[in-house]
């Protein structure tokens, strides 16, 4: 249960909102690297935080994102000419640089310095892995690039995909940190999806459907430990790291490629999921990289040109009864992405917390919540560079474990929730 | 001239903002009726501070130590039902929190009792303290109240009673009341403050 002005500040991240603010002090996604294939190729439109924005890549290879608007009369840029150097504005020819600096105003005398007073809001556009990451605070406190392991590891090592989601950032964001969820709606997945199945782990996933939990500080967030009976005097563990604001890594399964999600808000009904398997020691096989094309695991099926999933509000997500009560699925929609996405979404764009009723098992979005209550306040009022921020806090990983019962999970894997290079991931 | 009609889904219709608002909308009762145990005194001074806060049906307790087989708990004034009034007293939430600000708790339920002065509650048996309850949340901030952890554990496993562990500063001091409590606690925070416990409390209704 949170009060209603809680929940608003939490779930508003245009600018000026103290939630704003706070994802104005990371690094996010932008976009992916793909949607900008080649130097001058067509403009994107791209919106985040509540600002519409186009990105581009001119013809030195460049990223610029830019206010999707001309300066002059308000046209949209998506409609522009990406050509020498610039896009242009095709209503009367104004051009802008990546920097979103005006460099030609055509009907300006040709020695004019007109131009140079014109310049566009923009944001700095840099492609790490198969992403591009932009940071829209102030330059001043520009952090470090993002140092997560999914986008520095070799490009046949990692695979990513994204997702229009439509509903709240938030809402997404807790289904990342909600481990008990993952025996009912993904039950069948366990059992059939070519990127989860197989595993040791996933016996004691469905053999005991009551996990306990603990939950942790850390650096940059939380480390959410799930725990379920595994043989006599062992526990399975699976551990969560979340760091803020949006990042988190799913426990892995076996030696599938480890995945993951990062949130970002478009805005404050809508946001991109943007969802990652990678493995931190070998190169992906064609057969999992095709499953991760094909919607298989974390990764959804979306109409082609678009990422927007196949399966969506507007077809009620291509329900299956049948299947549903064949056991194939526990919901009846197909695919752990869309599984989750779909009940996401039927809460509405905002959900109503002031209506829950939450379980010590929810403590870890509890928690949470609260860090980044926290956060966004101190931030706000005393300039408090929030967690998370510092790319050393990125250098995490999930891990699943069995562990006598004895042991804290957080002594005990000190070392398996921390990337080491060339080291594989911890999983069961 | 005409307009196309676009027929939304089902789906589509029902997760959209406007339909939002034919949810219905009733006032939720306090669902669990909870007892908040501190494990030792420094827990005690935690649990004496949020008692004051305005619950509906938490109590509040503190341990004897040691805490033998006829182990008893100390009922600390303030908390809801039959042990303080919802409201009363207590100072209020951060202005930063996300809890409910004191007169948005919900009601009291009939048969509310007034608070017992502080002091004047007389120490319970473990099962007389907990019988009713269906959720425990135990503070702890060292070791000296592994033994209790394991009895109210043991208390809890049997009963069906959901238990919460909260450990409150670094953690390092409660390493063997938190083994003691690993077992039956649905749930433990590490590396908690106070603010954790009200949140806690708070986001469980009690």
């Amino acid at each position: 249960m949170l009060r209603k002005d809680i929940n608003e500040l939490l779930t508003q991240t245009g600018p000026g909102s103290p939630m704003g603010e706070l994802f104005r002090q990371y690094w996010i996604p932008a976009l992916l690297a793909e949607e900008l294939p080649e130097n001058d190729c067509p403009p994107v439109r791209v919106k985040l935080l509540s600002e519409r924005m186009v990105a581009f890549r001119d013809s030195e290879g460049r990223y610029g994102l830019i206010d999707e608007f001309c300066a002059h009369r308000g046209a949209s840029l998506w409609f522009g000419r990406n050509e020498g150097s610039g896009l242009r504005c095709p209503y009367h020819g104004w051009k802008y640089d990546v920097s979103g600096q005006c460099v030609e105003v055509p009907s300006e005398a040709d020695n004019s310095s007109f131009c140079q007073n014109v310049q566009l809001t923009s944001y700095p556009l840099v492609k790490i892995g198969d992403l591009l990451w932009t940071y829209m605070g102030d330059r001043a406190t520009q952090p470090p690039l993002p140092e997560f392991e999914w986008i520095h590891v070799p490009a046949e090592q990692t695979y990513t995909s994204k997702r229009w989601q439509q509903c709240n950032w938030l809402q997404a964001f807790e289904g990342g940190i909600d481990s008990s969820h993952v025996t009912f709606l993904h039950s069948g997945g366990l059992k059939t999806d070519p990127l989860f199945k197989g595993a040791k782990g996933n016996e004691y996933n469905m053999n005991d459907t009551k996990p306990f939990f603990e939950v942790a500080d850390s650096d940059g967030g939380l480390f959410v430990g799930a725990r379920r009976n595994a043989e006599e005097g062992t526990y399975y563990w699976r551990i969560t790291p979340w760091v803020m604001p949006a990042f988190t890594m799913v426990p892995p399964r076996g030696d599938h490629p480890v995945h993951g999600h990062f949130w970002v808000p478009i805005d404050d009904e809508n946001c991109w999921t943007y969802s990652f398997d990678y493995h931190p020691v070998r190169a992906l096989t064609d057969t999992e990289r095709q499953a991760m094309i094909d919607g298989h695991g974390v990764h959804s099926k979306n109409i082609p040109g678009t990422y927007r999933p196949m399966a969506n509000m507007d077809n009620d997500y291509l329900i299956d009864r049948a299947a549903q009560k064949r056991g194939e699925t526990y919901s009846g929609v197909a695919g752990i992405a869309m599984q989750d996405a779909s009940l996401q979404e039927s809460m509405g764009p905002i959900v109503d917390r002031s209506k829950e009723r939450l379980v010590p098992a929810d403590s870890g979005i509890i928690k949470a919540r609260q860090k980044l209550r926290k956060a966004a306040i101190a931030l706000r009022d005393e300039g408090v560079t929030p967690p998370g921020v510092d790319p050393e806090h990125h250098r995490v990983r999930s891990a699943a474990v069995v562990l006598p019962r004895a042991e804290s999970f957080l002594d005990s894997c000190r070392d398996a929730v921390r990337v080491t290079p060339g080291v594989p991931q911890s999983s069961v | 001239m005409t307009t196309a009609t676009r027929q939304l889904s089902e789906s589509a219709r029902a997760a959209s903002a406007s339909e939002s608002r034919y949810r219905i909308d009733v006032p939720i009762a306090p669902a669990r009726a909870a007892r908040v145990i501190a494990l030792d005194e420094r827990a005690a001074a935690v649990a004496r501070h949020l008692a004051e806060r305005p619950w509906a049906h938490a109590r509040f307790f503190t341990a004897d130590r040691p805490f033998g087989p006829e182990g008893r708990l100390r009922r600390l004034a303030g908390g809801g039902a039959a042990g303080g009034r919802p409201g009363a007293g207590g100072s209020e939430p951060p202005s930063e929190s996300g809890a409910m600000a004191p007169g948005e708790m919900p009601a009291a339920p009939p048969g509310w009792v007034a608070a017992a002065p502080p002091d004047t509650v007389p120490d319970v048996p473990l099962d007389e303290a907990l019988t009713g309850s269906d959720v425990v949340v135990v503070l702890a901030t060292e070791d000296g109240g592994r033994d209790v952890a394991a009895a109210i554990g043991r208390f809890c496993g049997r009963r069906g009673i959901t238990t919460a562990g909260v450990v409150l500063g670094d953690g390092f001091e409660a390493d063997d009341a938190v083994a003691a409590l690993r077992p039956y606690a649905r749930v433990l925070l590490l590396s908690a403050d106070e603010s954790d416990a009200f949140e806690l409390l708070t986001a469980l209704r009690v």
